[in-house]
């Protein structure tokens, strides 16, 4: 008997119980629906967590902040030099910070940032974009943040003054000049011997300003200085960093260039992972994405399982209603299959189109609950924010969702409600095999 | 066409640890040639439709062999039984055994889907079959929308559709009135004429009987020799 025939038959039967088929399919389709909204959760939470993980940190590099094997130390120039020599490794590039936060001026602006000290050059082989100007060619050179102009305001303004009543900084006292080109004055400070402060201005031009961050939230309002004027600060303040007060021994200017942080590039997730390995292994401080990644990747993929084994059971409960559907069609259809017996079906026939009906029922109901799963999912993802801000008065995070329905889950979802469908259908078709032909023909069943 | 060597059957009563056994037939033997039209003839509970449910795969035997064309079918498998009665052996049954939610072209296509011929010549040869039985005016009416004689022919029209070398009837004309017995009965001696069928009808009627080349008669389980009609 040709496939077609085999349908045709199954589509003639399910006509003659709609009520029946359909509230089976329901129950298929409530079940699969469960099972996908309720592992969409873990789909949409796991995106969540990566997405924020990957907009905080570049996923290709490897933060070292120090050495410890037994004794603590910050990187230095020959570590540097280690970790260029590395296979694998396409930049590292070197940060400090500078131990004061010096007030800033461009013309009557004013403001006070994080001041960095960068290798402009390993910046630029790592990745670093400018979405304005230049890369810094000369020492007294700098790039600023993206946000750095939001932050600068006028020197003969109170800093309270700023802000209206909604604490919106005012209009007329924000910079709204073209920042390329101009001269920045550094006031760095140090103490003298008798802890009185003195200053002295370091000019700097700005040559460009870095790109915007991934994230909406995100805001940058750095000053990138390069090694060569970090120095020249050095040597005015005498201590390493520029710190104003000569605290400790560590900051003497005597010692050895070390670095608060060291970044490594690579190409390849696998060689992030491998390097972080490596690095740990010889005892250093270092941390990658791609690690955290790994194992947020496990974290989710355990949860996502316990999500779609919770919603498979709801699958298992709706498969018993397919099983009793396909029951009670084997008994009231066996004098038919009795008759087709007779006259030649072949046992294998009768259990294939049992079969096929059941798994018709199933897929009916995977696709209806897939279509309902989407609704659903695209509902909530609409409507938990809203519920939410509404409620706690909080805000969701931009980008956040709380549902999300890969192929992927659809595969396995329809892929299990198949299996399941088709295991409970198949003691109802094998029952159908065994039907005794003359019994049946008797209506003796 | 059909020979049946030593044939005994005998029935289980009763639930499982107090069982008797019911014999049926006793040491059968008999042949049929291709082209016969042999009649089976006995009492209620002698033993011959357990014969014709034992030749038509329905039962298997204690003992003795059962060939159809030279195949000794006793040995088959169902599904090996189930391919064989769909290519060489029609049917006839008493309550004509038409499915009920399937139009007489249903019914008589049916063989032929089991078969996997193509819709077409599915067509094809259903329509020619129930024109055949003088039947092409009721395609599309239900079993319940026809009178005794129309279901035993859309009965007949099923088993004929796949041109089987043998047909087996059960009490063919059991349901029917004197006129449309009579009527079948001629049928079913131009089907023998006509296109050779072998005829193996099983009937405790002695005017259904008499249609057959011979009548083999069967008392209790056990065979009498049947002669020449």
């Amino acid at each position: 008997m040709k496939f077609g025939d085999q349908f045709r038959f199954v589509r003639q039967n399910i006509k003659k119980n709609k009520m029946r088929i359909f509230m089976t399919v329901l129950a298929s389709a409530m079940g699969t629906t469960f099972l996908i909204v309720l592992a969409s959760v873990g789909f949409g939470l796991h995106s969540t967590v990566l997405k924020d993980v990957m907009e905080q940190d570049l996923i290709n590099e490897i933060s070292i902040y120090g050495f410890d094997d037994g004794e603590y130390r910050l990187i230095n120039d020959q570590d540097i030099n280690y970790f260029s020599s590395l296979a694998n490794v396409r930049s590292v590039r070197p940060v400090n910070y500078l131990y004061q936060s010096p007030n800033l001026q461009i013309n009557d602006f004013q403001t006070n940032a994080e001041v960095r000290s960068v290798d402009f050059a390993a910046e630029q082989k790592a990745g670093m974009k400018l979405s304005k100007g230049d890369y810094p060619k000369k020492p007294n050179e700098v790039i600023v943040g993206y946000h750095f102009a939001e932050d600068l305001y006028p020197v003969d303004i109170e800093y309270e003054d700023l802000f209206d009543e909604n604490g919106e900084q005012l209009e007329k006292y924000t910079y709204d000049d073209e920042l390329i080109g101009q001269t920045l004055t550094m006031a760095i400070e140090k103490m003298d011997p008798d802890n009185n402060i003195e200053s002295e201005e370091f000019e700097v031009t700005i040559v460009g300003i870095t790109e915007k961050p991934k994230a909406d939230w995100q805001r940058n309002y750095t000053l990138y200085i390069s090694g060569d004027l970090l120095s020249q600060i050095e040597k005015y303040t005498e201590t390493l960093n520029g710190d104003p007060a000569s605290t400790d021994e560590n900051s003497d200017l005597t010692n050895e260039r070390t670095y608060s942080e060291v970044y490594i590039h690579s190409d390849s997730l696998q060689h992030i992972q491998d390097l972080t390995t490596q690095l740990t292994d010889e005892h250093y401080y270092a941390h990658s994405v791609a690690t955290e990644i790994k194992e947020i990747n496990m974290l989710f993929n355990i949860a996502k399982a316990g999500l779609i084994f919770i919603g498979t059971i709801a699958v298992l409960i709706a498969s018993i209603g397919i099983y009793n559907t396909m029951t009670m069609a084997v008994t009231e259809r066996a004098p038919d299959i009795g008759i087709m017996k007779a006259i030649g079906a072949n046992p294998k026939t009768i259990k294939q189109i049992f079969l096929l009906e059941s798994s018709y029922i199933g897929l009916l109901g995977a696709l209806i609950g897939t279509a309902v799963a989407y609704l659903i999912s695209f509902v909530v993802n609409l409507g938990l924010p809203l519920i939410l801000e509404a409620v706690f008065d909080d805000q969701i995070p931009e980008g956040f969702k709380f549902s999300i329905i890969p192929w992927s889950l659809i595969v396995i979802a329809v892929g299990i409600c198949l299996v399941v469908t088709i295991i409970s259908g198949a003691r109802p078709a094998k029952k159908a095999t065994q039907i005794d032909v003359l019994k049946a023909m008797r209506r003796d069943l | 066409m059909i020979t049946v060597k030593h044939l005994t059957h005998e029935f289980e009563l009763g639930k499982k640890g107090d069982k008797t056994l019911l014999p049926v037939l006793h040491d059968v033997s008999f042949s049929v040639d291709a082209g016969e039209i042999v009649s089976i003839i006995g009492r209620s509970g002698s033993g011959k439709s357990t014969l014709l449910n034992l030749i038509g795969g329905f039962i298997r035997p204690k003992s003795g062999q059962i060939f159809i064309k030279d195949q000794e079918v006793s040995s088959f498998s169902e599904g090996q039984f189930a391919d064989f009665r769909l290519n060489h052996v029609g049917f006839i049954f008493q309550n004509f055994q038409l499915i009920p939610s399937m139009t007489a072209y249903q019914n008589v296509e049916l063989p032929l889907i089991l078969k996997g011929i193509k819709e077409l010549e599915r067509k094809r040869i259903t329509e020619e079959t129930l024109k055949r039985v003088s039947l092409e005016k009721f395609h599309d009416h239900y079993p319940s929308e026809l009178s005794g004689g129309q279901q035993q022919r859309v009965s007949i029209a099923r088993a004929l559709v796949l041109n089987p070398p043998l047909i087996l009837a059960d009490e063919p004309t059991g349901s029917l009135d004197s006129e449309t017995e009579t009527d079948l009965l001629e049928f079913i001696q131009q089907l023998n004429k006509e296109l050779n069928i072998t005829f193996l009808i099983i009937t405790h009627d002695e005017r259904v009987a008499k249609i057959g080349n011979r009548i083999i008669e069967i008392q209790d389980g056990h065979l009498i020799e049947g002669g020449n009609h």
